[in-house]
């Protein structure tokens, strides 16, 4: 592998420091804890605000010079991985009409989210902990945007879920938080058997993994380059990996466990980023989804499905942050119908813009009793519940029996656990049994020496 | 036994179990107790010991935090000594390991140096790595030492050398000897609910992981205050019947553990539509899931208890509603226990039927239904319940080999030994284990504190100048609370003619209050009293027009900020917003993140801009006697409002030489994103602020038909005497005036000075509390300093806007004289008592009956929120999660934190309140047999109490155990004092606790002040 950064033209060498500035400061702050000499709170927090704040900068510069080409895909080589034969893996950067705004918004909200934790995990055990798994998650963001092929965007997307599940289980002494990490890292590691395989067949088709190969032109407007089979099974898969990392219908159980972690972690990754990569995913190859009407229909369905599903869910919460998280799914579910129907710009808009709100509301979360009683004072009474009039027209029987599914999660769980996980966890513990009996066979020993107790996992 | 007698006998057992459950109410009054209540009635230290099992807690710091202290001399070696010579007593000379050493030896060397206690195979990799046995411990005592190597002298090895010979010679010895014993086996007594039977058999199969979040959802559900958009339907009729309602569904699939579930919920559901009350049908429940489960009738009670205590957030929040409905922060719900015990139960029965069949068929095959079959299993469980086995004898040998090196024994003398001789030498270190060492611990750091403390007092009273002569020029009365010590200490340095007071912050007035901005009335007194009367601020008539406005615009902004926050949880609003709209976040988000103090500094100044112009008064007077919707008197007639006045001077002793101007000043605190704000605010307000309590006292005293009540009744306030009200912000350090424009112009002179020299000393009471912030540098200017502690409070991020009552230890009930000019560290609590004004201990036992309870909780409250964060404390606020607007939960679904947040208590210092009293000792024990709950806390120790003779300045120790106080005389350690040139000198460049001081400054203001004639 080699590296040509120092060759680039300025602008490239901007986009390319947004790969750098986090990856430097993941180094800066980890090594000297890796080896228990950890820095300072105060230089830990000026190490990644420094990386987040330039890159912003940085990409804020991009942004002008790509508006002075009106918005002209400019690709950045930073280097080849392996080549054999026919094909190659590159390291390419992408800045383009969708790449660099959205860089701009996430390396600006994880500015401010550093300054907020920095003051909020103040004396913390796990101060550095944190900063380290922010660092890498901006890291990882970054690869995943800016991403030029489908090997650095699943670089980039491997270190989103892992940063992601750690802080989930951020205080790992708790039970809780650690089955909801488990969760959520079973439930990413799923989908990404989509991007995987989207990997997979893209090689296949293109003999290398750049998005170049796969679609021509400018962002929103590039036109596809491969056959509608493949650009089928692409999308397909794309959005397969998407519905994990968004969380909808059939994986949206993690979401309202993922805020087991501390309240800044929760806003940036369930609140405005982590849970918008699927979506950003989709947006980069659009023109594949165009070619790709199944896709299409097939998200949207998904997207209005788990809209419907989250707004109904999200109602009855009683929990501050177990409502924010079902009001974000309702938003990704929405938006990636909004992708299905073919939209581009609405979508990314809407992105950002629920991401801002959602972050302001998860991190000013633990006020909500201030709120709530300063609202009571401002009205001159609570506002009482805003049941929707439909619910008020039901008979009161149904109307127990829809509130039972809601406050239930619609189920999801359950029906999942028992018609997927317990089946599949029978049938592993059916294989090992039967691996077992065969070793014991081959190997002429006892069978019942190693035997396991299998009742531990999931009741 | 027929079933209404069964009922009684439930509901005594669950009305002794509810008293194990947290004290703590709806997070917005946050009131801090004692979360050992229930245990009041023992010793503390029997207490804490008790607790520390049912609820799995730590019953004191670990050894090594203790071991930590000492080493940095915040433990004495004297202290320990002296704690272990009271704890022995006449034990202590007993003779151990055949007269070679004794009880009270071995007690002190394994206090001061430790030893390890380690499994067989830690002592095996001990032995393998590293060279523990082939050397002696390098913490011996010299002499210790030197007779050990002498043991070996005999055979002419060189130092160095004879150093293992010895060490592993003693090693062989000690493994003979303990090779010849046999280990004790300790007996546990097995639990008693099924869960925990089964969890000791089968670690990983625990029915509380299964029951918990679904009970969770449901009670979170039913009692939510206004979270969810959706509430649960049929709330009104009771928790059992709502909830059961909702779960008899037949729809979707369910857990196996839960599939009977639904069947048995609706008949629960149509027992509860029969018509019978709630109650009864509740306790039908628990009886018969508790005859399912097949516990016998005399572990009910044990049964009950635990069973409550597995979930006690929420089972203490519902008692808590049950018992005070007018705390709801919204809306009252007709909740009971007994309906929360009555539905745990059902889910529990229906987890442990499932978990008993996952435990294989062995244990149920010979059992025909279920009933027998439960019964079956928690009998044969019990039975089969794992007994704690004694040390292996590795490992014993291992703990004699350290402890015979800290006595001295060599190898000689424990190969002397008989069997019997070193099976008591076993015991007794057994015996000794870590709770004891940790009490002892404990006891000593306590004692150190105290010394300090009270040969402080003894030493700064014997230089105690004579009382001045002249009338002050202003009197302050503030809340008796420890943060405004140094408030008060701060304006006696700058101003040695003004005297302050310390009287419980709702200044004798209970009240519910409703403020023009309020919504409703909330109740501002101890959260023992049920005010009956209610108190609201209108707006003057000039300002009515203003005020009109005023609420309509506050009312559309506030609509529009509710349909934006609601809208935004749905689903077609919810995408119109988030996507038009939700950019605009970006400018609170990027202000309130990047600029907190500029953007609350500006919001502030527009909420103020608004509320200025609408000058207010308190509808104070009552002009007839119908009463409000909720039971209340409005307001309070000429009689009361003098009765309050008389209290409230006469508790202080300020009933003569007033100053023309009296400050009467509350306390409260304002800080953002903090849910457990009012856990900063006035605990004598039941977690409220106290500036209406003030205002409406400063307005009672002010009026002229209750004072001449007041005069016939002996007490004369003369006419030239203005009371003025105000609130200081324990947060920002700031205090607010009230009713400024009332103030007669004759008196503004003073007012104002005064108001200057308040925010003078809340610059300094600013820079005093930034020493203990880690963020703020030691060396801060107190202009800086109040910019810190302003910015904090108005800091989204700020997860301490202030420390609260963190490392209180102390609470003097007696005159100002006694500390002033003494710097406190803001860690005691002072109450003004005049001994001489009360012969009769009248004054004394209405103060004591407040006090005793409110400072012992709230130290109580903090000392164990330190001792154990995660079970007595609420854990670390980082994953807290409102729910229901009651309470919080650690992540999405947990049991409701109690206690106090890590990051308000991390700087305590758990030590039990050292209450000094100044009253003859007679006069203290006929108050105090006159208050029995208040006696009951000092006699067990929960409170040190300390007499302080008004005459003779004598100090004694109260140190009864039985109902009878007792005092013995205290001895000072030392006579001198430290003195410093004033509080910032003391304390400057320190972060922890500073020692009491004897501050030049004040002393040198009193000295001119003794000069004048």
């Amino acid at each position: 592998m080699m590296l040509d950064a120092l060759t680039l033209h300025p602008v490239s060498a901007l986009v390319a420091w947004q790969l750098i500035a986090p990856a430097a400061a993941l180094a800066t702050i980890g090594l000297p804890a890796l080896v228990g000499r950890s820095l300072s709170e105060r230089a830990t927090t000026r190490v990644v605000a420094f990386a987040f704040s330039s890159c912003f900068v940085a990409a804020l510069a991009v942004l002008v010079a790509l508006a002075n080409s009106s918005f002209a895909t400019r690709v950045v080589h930073l280097g080849r991985l392996f080549a054999v034969g026919h094909h190659t893996a590159s390291i390419d950067l992408v800045a383009d009409g969708l790449s660099i705004p959205y860089v701009c918004f996430s390396t600006g909200l994880c500015s401010l989210v550093n300054a907020f934790a920095g003051k909020y995990l103040h004396r913390e055990p796990g101060f550095t902990r944190f900063f380290i798994l922010l660092a890498l998650f901006g890291t990882g963001m970054n690869l995943m945007v800016l991403a030029g092929s489908i090997d650095v965007l699943f670089a980039g997307w491997e270190f989103l879920g892992i940063s992601s599940a750690l802080l989930i289980g951020f205080f790992h002494e708790r039970r809780n938080a650690v089955d909801a990490a488990l969760r959520a890292f079973v439930t990413y590691r799923i989908c990404d058997v989509g991007l995987f395989g989207a990997s997979v067949v893209i090689h296949r088709a293109t003999g290398n993994g750049d998005f170049a190969s796969l679609f021509a032109g400018d962002w929103p407007h590039a036109t596809c380059l491969v056959t509608s089979p493949t650009a089928v099974a692409i999308t397909l898969l794309f959005a397969f990996a998407a519905l994990g990392k968004s969380a909808q219908v059939p994986f949206s159980g993690w979401l309202p466990r993922a805020m087991e972690g501390p309240t800044p972690s929760s806003a940036i990754f369930y609140g405005a980023l982590s849970i918008h990569a699927g979506a950003y995913v989709l947006l980069r190859c659009e023109s594949l989804l165009d070619a790709a009407p199944l896709t299409a229909w097939l998200l949207v369905a998904v997207g209005i499905g788990t809209a419907l599903h989250a707004s109904i869910v999200g109602s009855v919460q009683t929990d501050l942050k177990s409502m924010l998280a079902y009001s974000s799914m309702t938003q990704a579910g929405i938006i990636l119908a909004e992708i299905g129907f073919g939209y581009r710009l609405l979508p990314l808009v809407h992105v950002v813009s629920h991401a801002i709100l959602r972050s302001l509301q998860i991190l000013r979360s633990p006020s909500a009793m201030h709120d709530r009683h300063e609202l009571a004072a401002a009205l001159g009474g609570h506002p009482g519940p805003s049941s929707w009039s439909l619910v008020r027209l039901m008979p009161p029987s149904l109307s127990r029996h829809l509130y039972h599914l809601a406050l239930e999660r619609g189920f999801e769980e359950t029906a999942v656990s028992r018609f997927v996980v317990r089946p599949l966890l029978k049938a592993l513990i059916m294989a090992d049994g039967i691996e077992r009996r065969w070793i014991a066979a081959l190997g002429g020993h006892a069978g019942d020496g190693g035997r396991r107790d299998h009742d531990g996992g999931m009741p | 036994m027929s079933t209404p007698d069964r009922h009684e006998s439930l509901e005594q057992m669950i009305a002794a179990a509810v008293r194990f459950l947290p004290p703590q109410g709806p997070i917005d009054s946050f009131v801090a107790l004692n979360p050992l209540q229930g245990f009041e009635n023992l010793p503390f230290e029997e207490a804490v010991v008790r607790a520390g099992r049912l609820y799995r807690a730590q019953p004191f710091l670990p050894e090594a935090a203790y071991r930590e202290e000492l080493a940095r001399e915040r433990i004495r070696v004297a202290d320990v000594e002296a704690v272990l010579a009271a704890d022995l007593g006449d034990r202590a000379a007993s003779p151990l390991a055949g007269g070679r050493t004794t009880l009270a030896q071995l007690h002190r060397q394994l206090l001061l140096h430790g030893v390890k206690l380690e499994n067989d195979s830690a002592v095996r990799w001990t032995l393998t790595e590293s060279d523990a046995i082939e050397q002696l411990r390098d913490d011996l005592e010299p002499h210790v030492r030197a007779r050990l190597l002498e043991s070996a002298s005999v055979a002419g090895h060189t130092t160095p050398g004879r150093d293992g010979l010895v060490a592993s010679e003693l090693w062989h010895a000690c493994v003979e000897a303990t090779s010849g014993t046999r280990p004790a086996v300790g007996f546990v007594q097995p639990p008693v609910r099924h869960r925990d039977l089964i969890l000791a058999v089968r670690p990983t199969l625990d029915t509380d992981a299964v029951v918990h979040p679904l009970l969770i959802r449901m009670v979170a559900a039913y009692l939510d205050q206004g979270v969810a958009a959706w509430p649960m339907p049929d709330r009104d009729q009771g928790m059992l019947a709502a909830i059961a309602g909702v779960y008899a569904g037949q729809f979707g699939p369910v857990e196996p553990w839960s599939s009977r579930l639904p069947e048995r919920l609706r008949t629960i559901r149509a027992a509860c539509d029969a018509g019978r009350p709630g109650r009864i049908t509740a306790l039908d429940v628990i009886e018969q899931e508790l005859l399912h489960l097949g516990v016998p009738e005399s572990a009910w009670a044990d049964t009950i208890t635990e069973t409550l205590v597995a979930l006690r957030g929420w089972a203490g929040m519902i008692r808590q509603l049950e018992d005070r409905p007018d705390r709801a922060p919204v809306k009252a719900l007709p909740v009971r226990v007994v309906d929360f015990l009555a539905l745990r139960l059902v889910l529990d029965r229906a987890a442990v039927e499932w978990a008993a069949t996952q435990l294989g068929p062995h244990d149920n095959n010979a059992a025909r239904n279920v009933t027998d079959q439960l019964g079956r299993l928690w009998t044969e469980l019990r039975d089969r319940h794992p007994l704690r086995r004694g040390p292996g004898s590795l490992s014993r040998a291992f703990l004699l080999h350290q402890v015979s090196q800290l006595l001295g024994l060599s190898a000689v003398d424990i190969r002397g030994l008989a069997d019997n001789q070193v099976v008591e030498l076993e015991q007794a270190i057994a015996a000794f284990d870590q709770i004891v060492r940790r009490r002892l611990f404990h006891l000593a750091y306590e004692r150190r504190h105290r010394i300090e403390v009270l040969d402080a007092v003894a030493a700064h009273r014997r230089l105690l100048p004579p009382s001045p002569s002249e009338v002050p020029r202003v009197q302050a009365v503030f809340c008796i609370d420890d943060r405004c010590e140094s408030f008060r200490r701060g304006i006696e340095e700058f101003a040695p003619d003004v005297q302050t007071f310390g009287a419980a912050g709702f200044f004798a007035v209970p009240m519910y209050f409703r403020g023009i901005d309020d919504w409703h009335a909330v109740p501002l007194c101890p959260i023992v009293i049920r005010p009956g009367h209610t108190v609201t601020e209108v707006p003057e008539e000039r300002a009515l027009a203003d005020h009109r406005l005023r609420q309509t615009v506050r009312r559309s902004l506030g609509r529009l900020r509710g349909g934006v926050s609601q809208g935004s949880q749905s689903l077609l609003r919810g995408g119109l917003l988030t996507s038009v709209g939700g950019a605009i976040a970006a400018i609170p988000l990027v202000a309130r993140v990047a600029f907190p103090r500029l953007t609350s500094h500006l919001a502030a100044q527009a909420a103020e801009f608004s509320r200025r112009r609408i000058a207010t008064r308190l509808e104070l007077a009552r002009h007839d006697e119908g009463r409000l919707p909720d039971g209340t008197l409005p307001g309070f007639d000429v009689g009361e409002m003098a009765a309050i006045v008389r209290r409230l001077l006469e508790d202080i002793g300020l009933t003569a030489r007033f100053a023309r101007l009296v400050a009467i000043i509350g306390h409260g605190s304002t800080s953002l994103n903090n849910p457990h704000e009012s856990a900063y605010d006035c605990g004598a307000c039941g977690g409220g602020r106290g500036g209406p309590n003030a205002r409406a006292f400063a307005q009672m005293a002010n009026s002229p038909k209750v004072r001449a009540v007041l005069a016939r009744a002996g007490l004369n306030v003369p006419t030239d005497v203005v009371f003025v009200a105000g609130m200081q912000d324990t947060c920002t350090s700031a205090v607010n005036w009230y009713d400024v424009e009332r103030i007669p112009a004759t008196h503004l002179e003073e007012f104002e000075s005064f108001r200057r020299l308040c925010v003078e000393a809340g610059r300094l009471d600013a820079q005093e509390r930034c020493r203990r912030f880690d963020s703020v540098p030691t060396d801060v200017t107190a202009g800086e300093a109040l910019r810190r502690v302003q910015g904090r409070a108005a800091d989204l991020a700020q997860v301490r806007p202030e420390y609260g009552h963190a490392s209180n230890a102390v609470c003097v009930v007696g005159r100002r004289r006694l500390t002033r000019g003494l710097f406190l560290d803001r860690r005691s609590f002072l109450v003004s008592y005049d001994p001489d004004a009360d012969a009769a201990g009248a004054v004394l036992e209405r103060t004591l009956a407040a006090v005793g309870p409110v400072c012992g909780g709230i130290n109580l409250a903090y000392l164990f929120s330190r001792v154990d964060p995660l079970v007595y404390g609420a854990g670390t606020k980082l994953p807290h999660n409102i729910t229901g607007l009651i309470g919080v939960m650690d992540g999405h679904a947990s049991d409701l934190r109690t206690g106090l947040p890590f990051q308000g208590v991390d700087i305590h210092e758990p030590v039990r309140l050292l209450m000094v009293v100044e009253a003859p000792q007679e006069r203290i024990k006929d108050v105090l047999d006159r208050l029995p709950s208040v006696k009951n806390l000092f006699v067990k120790q929960w409170i040190q109490l300390v007499a302080l003779d008004p005459a003779t300045g004598e100090l004694a120790l109260q140190d009864s155990r039985d109902d009878t106080l007792s005092f013995t005389p205290y001895t000072t350690e030392s006579d001198s004092i430290p003195v410093a040139a004033s509080s910032v000198a003391w304390y400057r460049g320190h972060r922890g606790n500073v020692r009491p001081a004897r501050l030049l400054a004040e002393a040198a203001g009193r000295r001119q002040e003794a000069a004048v004639p």
